[in-house]
C-alpha cells in the first residue's frame, strides 16, 4: 500500500465507525446528526446555542487543546514502540507513574513555574522511560512477551499508587490526590486573552514538537532505521549487527519517555489530580489513534484530534442528547477493529500491490 | 527393465492441462500419459512447472484447463483428499511432518484409527497404528520407530515417515518431489533401492527431480519440461546424459568450471577447538579447528545437521560458542559482535537468506545496505544518506544483475529467490571482507545461475578472499573447493586437499564411516 | 484456614478453565489475547439472561445461575467469532486483534449494560447484579465441580481424540494438516470459538464469585493471568492447572495476611498487587525455557510452501 492508500484505507475506517454509531443512536431513539453536532460542539470547532461571560468556542477549542496534547504523546509512544516491533500496552501505566512522580515530588514543592515546568517534564520523561526500558528489557533477556509484562506492570501500578495515594497525598473530600500548585502544571489557567478567559495548553506544543522529533526518527535517523529493520525482522537485524538488546531497552524507553510525558500534561496539565485505581482510558485509545494515523507522526496528529472529539465533546453530547458518553467510547471501539484489519482492506481494495513471490 | 506385463495399462492421463499464476503460465497445455507400475521421472528448472503438475495430480492445486484420467476415468481432483481416495499419494519437497508429533502420529494425520474408550468415547486408536506401521516398514524395508518424534530423528528418517504416511494410505501412485535433496550419497542410493522396490511392486512412482544421474539410474522414462511445457518425453534406456541436460536449459550449457590452480597466501581464519551446544546443552559442534588461507576455498561437506551451519554462524557471530577461540587476520575476535566482524572482514551468505540475511517487507534499496548503513558513505552524524543508498543500489543492482519490477523500490518479498540470493550475494561481495562465508548459496537457484555464482566464487578466490563454503551438493563442493572438511556429528572427520577425495570417499565420511584419523594433526 | 481454599478455588479454577481454553486457540496456531474480553462478554451475557429470567422464576430458585452459565459459554464462544475472523479471515495481526477486541469488549458490554437497565429495571447503572451462586456443603460453589469436570473433557479431547490431534498439527505445521486433506481454517475457527466458550464460563464464574455483579470490574486482567499461566505451563494442561493455583494462594494468602497483622484496608491495595507481580516474577523464570507452538501468530496461507 502507498500513503494515499493507507490513508483512505484509514478515512474508510473511520467512516464506516462513524456509520455505525449513527445506526447504534438510531436504535437507541437519538438524532445521531444532533448528537454529532454537540460532540462538535463540545469540542470547540462548532459555536453553542449561549456561552457563559468570557467564555466561547475559542475558550472551548483551547480546553480541547489540553485534553488532546496527552492523547497526541500517548498515540506518538504506542506508534515508536510499533516501528519497533513491539505493542506497548503499558502506555496507560507509565501514564500514571509519570503524573504521581511528577505530581509528588513536583506538583506538591513550591519551586517557581520556571524549574517546576521543566522538572516535571523531566520527571515524567525518566519516569515513563524507566518503565518502557524494564519492559523492553525483561522481553530481551528474558523472552517475556511485552503485552504480558506490560498488562501486569500497569496492575501493579495502578495498585501500587492507589495505595500511595493514600498514605502521602490523599485529599479526603474528593477522595483523589491533592490538587497539585499551578506554578507545575502544563496548562496556564485562567489567562485574560481579548475578551475571552482562558486556559492555554502548553501541552500541546510539547505533542507537536514530539511529533515532529518522532517523524524526523523515523524517516531520517539511524536509530530509527536500526528499529525498524529489528521490528521487521529480529533475526535480520542481528544478521545485520543491530545490539537487539540496546533496541528491544532503548525503543521502549523511547516510547515511555513519549508515555510519562503523556501523563504529565495528562494528570498535571488537563486534570490536577490523580484518581485512585482508575488507569487514564488514553493509553488504550492511543493504540487506536496510532493505527488509523498509520503508525505515521502526521496522521497520528489527525487522528488523535478526532479520537479526542468524541472523548471530551461526549460530555457535552450526553448533557445535551442525553446519550451514554460510553457511546463514544463504543465507537472509538468499532474504529479499533476496523483499524486492526486496514491492511486487509487496502489489500481488497487495492488488488495485491505487494505482489506475490512467482509461483515455482 | 519395464514390467511387461503392466506394459499397457496407463494409469493416469493429463489431457491439455494449463495452470496459470500472476505473471506465469506454470503449466501450458501438458499431455501425457503414464503407464501403471513404471518410473516416470519429471526433468526440468526450478520454476519449470514440474511441481505444480504434481501438486495438480495430489489435489493441490486445481488446473484451469484440461482433465486428469485415473485408471482411464475422467477425475476431477480438488483435494489431498480427493488424490489419497484416488490412491495418489505425494512426498513433498518440503516434508509436511508435525515436529512434535511422533511418527506414527504424524503418518496418520486425517486418517485416523479409531477405538471406543471405555465402549463410549471414540479415541484414537495410537497403539493399532503403531503395529501397523511397524508392519508395514517392514515389508517395504522403510526401517522406523513409530513411537519416535519427528525432531529427534534424521532427516533421512523423516522422508522414510512421508513414505509410509502414502503406503498407509494404500497409495497406488507415488509422487517424490525432488526426494534426494537433502540426503548424502549412501542414503540416496538406498532411497533408490527403495522405489525401485515399490515400482516391482506395482506401484507407479513420478520422480520429480533435476539429477540426471539418478534418472539414468531408476527412471523407466523422462519427461522434460520447460517453461510450463512438456518439452518431450524419452526412455531413458536410449538417451544420454548430456542430450537431457541440453533439452533442460533449452539450449547448451556450459557445465564446466575454468578452475585456476590455487595461490595460498597468509592465514585469514583460524578457528580452534571451536565448541556449540543447542539449547538442551548438547555439543552440536564439538572441538572443531580449521584455517583457511587467502585464495582457498575450505569446503564442509556433510549431511544437513550435523552442524556445519553452526559453525559458520559462530564464526559470523550470530551464536555464541561455549568453548574455541576465533582469530581473523591475527585479530582474536571470539568476544565480539556481529558489526564488529563484518567490520572486521567477514562477509556472509546464510542458508536460510529469505529470513536471516534481508528484510522481506523492506525495499531493495534498504537491503542493499542492510550492513552499512549506519556509516559513511550511508549516513552523515545521526541521519542516512538516501541518495548514497539509492547511487550504490542503482549501481550494483547493474553489476549482480539482479532484477525486480521497480528496480530500488521494490519491496524484497516481491524479487524471485533466484534475485534475492544474487542481491545478497552482491552486497556482501561489496562489503569487500577478506573472509566470505558461503552457506548453501547455489540452493533453489536455477542452473545457469548455480554456474555463474560458481565462477563468483572462483573470481574472488582467485583475487586473494578466503573462503568458507558449506554445501550440501556434493558435486559443487568438489567443483570449487581447494580443501575439503568432511563434518559428522559436530566433528570434523577428515581435511584433506581436494585431489585427495573422491565423492565415494567423501559419502563414507559424511555417514560416520571412513578411518578416524584426524586430519588437522 | 478451610475459607482461603475455598475462596481461592472460586478464582483459580475459572482462570484455568480460561487458560486451558487459551491453549486449544494458542495450540491451533491462533495467539489468543482476547481472553479478556471474551471473558467480560461472557460474564455480561450470563448475567443479562439471570437478570431477565429471575423475574420469571420463583426466588432462591437456581436455574438462572445455570441459564447464566450457559448464556456466558454462549456469549463467550459468538463473541470470538469476531478474533476468529479477524485473525484467520482478515489476517489482522494477531496480538493487535486481542488487544483491540479487550478495549472494544469493555466499551460495548459497559454500554450495553447501561441501556440494558435502562430499559428493563429503569436505572442509568452500568451494572448488573447478581444472586449468589449455588454452593454445596462445605462453602464449594457448584460451578467449581463444573469446570472439574470440563476441564479434565478438555484434556481428553486434546490428547486422545482425532480432532485433539488435528487442533494440536495445526499449531506446529499446518502445511501438514493441509497435505493431508484437512482444513486449517475450520479447526482454528473452532478452536478460536472454544476458547471464547470456555473464557465467557470464566467471565460468569468471576462475575458471581469475584464482584458479585457485572460492572466494568469483571475486566481486572485475568484474562491476561491466565494467558501468562499458559505461557508457565508450556502450554499444557496439567502444568498450568499449578500456576493457577500459585496465582490464586498468592492472592488469598495475600489477603489473610492483612487480617491477620491488622493492617488498615488500605494495604489491601498494595495485596492486590500480589498476583500480578507473581506473575511478572514468574514470567520471568519461565519465559526463557518454554517453547510455545511453532506455527502461533502466523496467518496459514495455503499458497504459500
Amino acid at each position: 500500500m502507498n500513503k494515499k492508500q493507507a490513508i483512505s484505507v484509514s478515512l474508510i475506517a473511520i467512516a464506516a465507525s462513524l456509520l455505525a454509531g449513527a445506526i447504534l443512536l438510531l436504535i437507541l431513539g437519538k438524532d445521531p446528526i444532533a448528537a454529532y453536532t454537540h460532540l462538535l460542539q463540545g469540542s470547540g470547532l462548532l459555536p453553542k446555542a449561549a456561552y457563559a461571560a468570557h467564555r466561547g468556542m475559542f475558550t472551548d477549542f483551547m480546553k480541547f487543546l489540553t485534553a488532546m496534547a496527552p492523547m497526541l504523546l500517548a498515540a506518538l509512544a504506542f506508534a515508536v514502540a510499533l516501528r519497533g516491533g513491539m505493542f506497548n500496552i503499558s502506555i496507560a501505566g507509565q501514564m500514571l507513574a509519570a503524573g504521581f512522580t511528577a505530581s509528588l515530588f513536583i506538583g506538591y514543592s513550591s519551586l517557581p513555574a520556571l524549574i517546576a515546568r521543566p522538572l516535571a517534564v523531566t520527571l515524567g520523561l525518566i519516569t515513563g522511560g524507566a518503565i518502557g526500558a524494564f519492559i523492553g528489557w525483561l522481553k530481551h533477556r528474558f523472552n517475556v512477551n511485552e503485552v504480558v509484562s506490560s498488562i501486569m506492570v500497569n496492575y501493579s501500578l495502578m495498585y501500587g499508587i492507589s495505595f500511595a495515594i493514600n498514605a502521602l497525598c490523599l485529599d479526603p473530600v474528593s477522595r483523589q490526590s491533592v490538587r497539585v500548585g499551578e506554578a507545575a502544571r502544563l496548562t496556564l489557567r485562567n489567562i485574560p486573552l481579548g475578551d475571552y478567559i482562558t486556559d492555554i495548553s502548553l501541552g500541546i506544543l510539547l505533542a507537536l514538537a514530539a511529533a515532529a522529533l518522532v517523524h524526523i526518527y523515523m524517516t531520517r535517523s539511524i536509530a530509527g532505521f536500526s528499529a525498524r529493520i529489528a521490528g521487521l525482522s529480529p533475526t535480520a537485524a542481528r544478521y545485520a549487527g543491530i545490539d537487539l538488546c540496546r533496541h528491544y531497552t532503548g525503543t521502549m524507553a523511547f516510547s515511555g519517555a513519549l508515555a510519562g510525558l503523556a501523563g504529565v500534561c495528562y494528570y498535571m496539565g488537563y486534570y490536577a489530580s490523580i484518581q485512585m485505581k482508575v488507569m487514564p482510558s488514553m493509553g488504550f485509545d492511543a493504540i487506536a489513534v496510532s493505527l488509523l494515523g498509520c503508525n505515521n507522526p502526521l496522521g497520528i496528529i489527525g487522528a488523535s484530534f478526532l479520537i479526542t472529539i468524541l472523548n471530551k465533546g461526549s460530555i457535552y453530547m450526553s448533557a445535551m442528547s442525553g446519550v451514554d458518553m460510553e457511546i463514544a467510547s463504543l465507537i472509538i471501539g468499532t474504529m479499533l477493529i476496523f483499524s486492526a484489519c486496514t491492511a486487509y482492506m487496502g489489500q481488497k481494495l487495492y488488488g495485491k500491490n505487494k505482489g506475490k513471490e512467482t509461483a515455482k | 527393465m519395464n514390467k511387461t506385463e503392466n506394459n499397457s495399462e496407463t494409469i493416469v492421463e493429463f489431457r491439455h492441462i494449463t495452470k496459470r499464476f500472476p505473471g506465469i503460465v506454470a503449466n501450458d497445455d501438458i499431455n501425457l500419459a503414464v503407464k501403471k507400475g513404471e518410473i516416470f521421472a519429471l526433468l526440468g528448472e526450478n520454476g519449470a512447472g514440474k511441481s505444480v503438475l504434481m501438486s495438480i495430480l495430489f489435489g493441490m492445486y486445481e488446473a484451469e484447463e484440461g482433465e486428469i484420467y485415473i485408471r482411464g476415468k475422467k477425475e476431477q481432483i480438488d483435494s489431498p483428499i480427493k488424490a489419497a481416495a484416488l490412491n495418489i499419494g505425494m512426498v513433498h519437497q518440503h516434508f509436511k511432518l508435525v515436529e512434535n508429533f511422533t511418527i506414527a502420529e504424524n503418518i496418520i494425520m486425517g486418517a485416523e484409527p479409531m477405538k471406543k474408550a471405555a465402549g463410549l468415547f471414540p479415541v484414537v486408536d495410537i497403539d493399532y497404528a503403531n503395529e501397523k506401521i511397524a508392519a508395514l516398514s517392514k515389508e517395504y524395508g522403510l526401517e522406523v520407530d513409530p513411537t519416535a518424534r519427528i525432531d529427534e530423528v534424521p532427516v533421512a528418517v523423516q522422508q522414510r515417515a512421508e513414505i509410509l504416511k502414502m503406503l498407509y494410505r494404500d497409495a497406488e501412485i507415488l509422487i517424490f518431489d525432488e526426494p534426494t535433496a537433502v540426503l548424502a550419497p549412501k542414503e540416496i542410493e538406498y532411497l533408490l533401492d527403495i522405489i525401485r522396490r515399490l515400482r516391482d511392486g506395482g506401484k507407479t512412482i513420478f520422480l520429480v527431480t533435476h539429477k540426471l544421474k539418478e534418472i539414468k539410474a531408476i527412471a523407466d522414462r523422462c519427461g522434460i519440461m520447460r517453461r510450463g511445457k512438456l518439452i518431450s518425453v524419452h526412455s531413458v534406456a536410449d538417451t544420454d546424459l548430456q542430450e537431457l541436460a541440453n533439452l533442460m536449459v533449452g539450449h547448451k550449457i556450459e557445465l564446466t568450471l575454468d578452475k585456476k590452480p590455487p595461490a595460498f597466501g597468509e592465514n585469514i581464519l583460524t578457528v580452534e577447538h571451536l565448541t556449540v551446544t543447542d539449547r538442551n546443552k548438547l555439543p552440536v559442534v564439538n572441538d572443531i579447528s580449521l584455517s583457511i588461507r587467502a585464495g582457498e576455498i575450505y569446503a564442509i561437506a556433510g549431511v544437513s545437521g550435523n552442524g556445519q551451519l553452526e559453525i559458520a554462524d559462530a564464526v559470523a557471530g550470530m551464536i555464541t560458542p561455549t568453548a574455541g577461540r576465533i582469530t581473523l587476520q591475527g585479530q582474536d575476535i571470539t568476544g565480539c559482535t556481529v558489526r564488529r566482524r563484518t567490520e572486521a572482514g567477514i562477509a556472509y551468505i546464510p542458508e536460510d537468506r529469505q529470513r536471516v540475511a534481508v528484510v522481506m517487507d523492506m525495499t531493495l534499496r534498504d537491503n542493499m545496505v542492510l550492513k552499512s548503513y549506519y556509516r559513511p558513505p550511508f549516513a552523515d552524524g545521526l541521519f542516512r544518506d538516501t541518495a548514497a543508498a539509492d547511487t550504490y543500489t542503482a549501481a550494483a543492482l547493474e553489476k549482480y544483475d539482479v532484477r525486480s519490477g521497480q528496480d530500488g523500490d521494490s519491496i524484497m518479498r516481491t524479487l524471485s529467490g533466484g534475485n534475492q540470493q544474487k542481491a545478497v550475494i552482491g552486497r556482501e561481495t561489496d562489503l569487500d571482507a577478506a573472509l566470505m562465508i558461503f552457506v548453501q548459496p547455489t540452493r533453489g537457484v536455477d542452473i545457469g545461475a548455480i554456474m555463474n555464482i560458481r565462477r563468483l566464487m572462483l573470481d574472488l578466490r582467485d583475487k586473494g578472499k578466503a573462503i568458507l563454503l558449506i554445501s550440501m551438493e556434493l558435486e559443487e563442493i568438489m567443483a570449487c573447493a581447494d580443501t575439503i572438511g568432511v563434518i559428522y556429528g559436530g566433528e570434523i572427520k577428515k581435511t584433506a586437499p581436494r585431489e585427495e577425495w573422491t565423492i565415494e570417499k567423501i559419502g563414507e565420511y559424511m555417514m560416520g564411516l571412513g578411518e578416524r584419523s584426524k586430519a588437522n594433526e | 484456614m478451610m475459607h482461603i481454599i475455598t475462596d481461592s478455588l472460586a478464582f483459580i479454577l475459572p482462570l484455568l478453565i480460561m487458560a486451558i481454553g487459551g491453549i486449544f486457540s494458542e495450540k491451533s496456531g491462533v495467539t489468543n489475547l482476547a481472553l479478556e474480553g471474551l471473558q467480560g462478554f461472557g460474564a455480561f451475557a450470563g448475567a443479562v439472561a439471570a437478570a431477565l429470567c429471575t423475574a420469571h422464576l420463583a426466588p432462591g430458585s437456581a436455574a438462572p445461575f445455570y441459564i447464566a452459565l450457559l448464556a456466558a459459554v454462549i456469549g463467550g464462544a459468538v463473541f470470538s467469532l469476531l478474533h476468529a475472523l479477524l485473525c484467520i479471515r482478515f489476517r489482522a495481526d494477531q496480538v493487535v486483534s486481542g488487544v483491540v477486541i479487550n478495549l472494544f469488549s469493555l466499551a460495548l458490554t459497559t454500554c450495553l449494560a447501561k441501556s440494558f437497565n435502562r430499559i428493563f429495571s429503569h436505572t442509568a447503572q452500568n451494572r448488573i447484579s447478581l444472586d449468589i451462586a449455588p454452593q454445596l456443603p462445605g462453602g464449594f460453589y457448584t460451578f467449581e465441580l463444573i469446570i472439574i469436570a470440563l476441564a479434565g473433557l478438555c484434556w481428553f479431547i486434546l490428547y486422545r481424540t482425532r480432532f485433539g490431534l488435528r487442533l494440536r498439527a495445526c499449531g506446529d505445521n499446518p502445511n501438514a494438516v493441509d497435505a493431508a486433506g484437512l482444513s486449517v481454517e475450520r479447526i482454528r475457527y473452532t478452536a478460536v470459538i472454544i476458547s471464547g466458550g470456555l473464557s465467557g464460563l470464566a467471565g460468569i464464574c468471576f462475575a458471581y464469585s469475584v464482584t458479585g455483579c457485572f460492572s466494568s470490574a469483571v475486566y481486572m486482567g485475568y484474562g491476561y493471568l491466565s494467558i501468562a499461566a499458559l505461557i508457565f505451563g508450556n502450554w499444557t494442561i496439567l502444568p498450568t492447572l499449578k500456576a493457577c493455583l500459585l496465582f490464586g494462594l498468592a492472592k488469598y494468602l495475600g489477603y489473610e495476611l492483612v487480617k491477620h497483622l491488622n493492617m488498615p484496608s488500605s494495604y489491601s491495595d498494595l495485596v492486590m498487587i500480589l498476583p500480578y507481580a507473581v506473575t511478572l516474577i514468574l514470567l520471568i523464570f519461565y519465559s526463557g525455557s518454554t517453547r510455545a507452538p511453532r506455527a502461533l501468530g502466523e496467518a496459514f496461507d495455503k499458497g504459500k510452501r
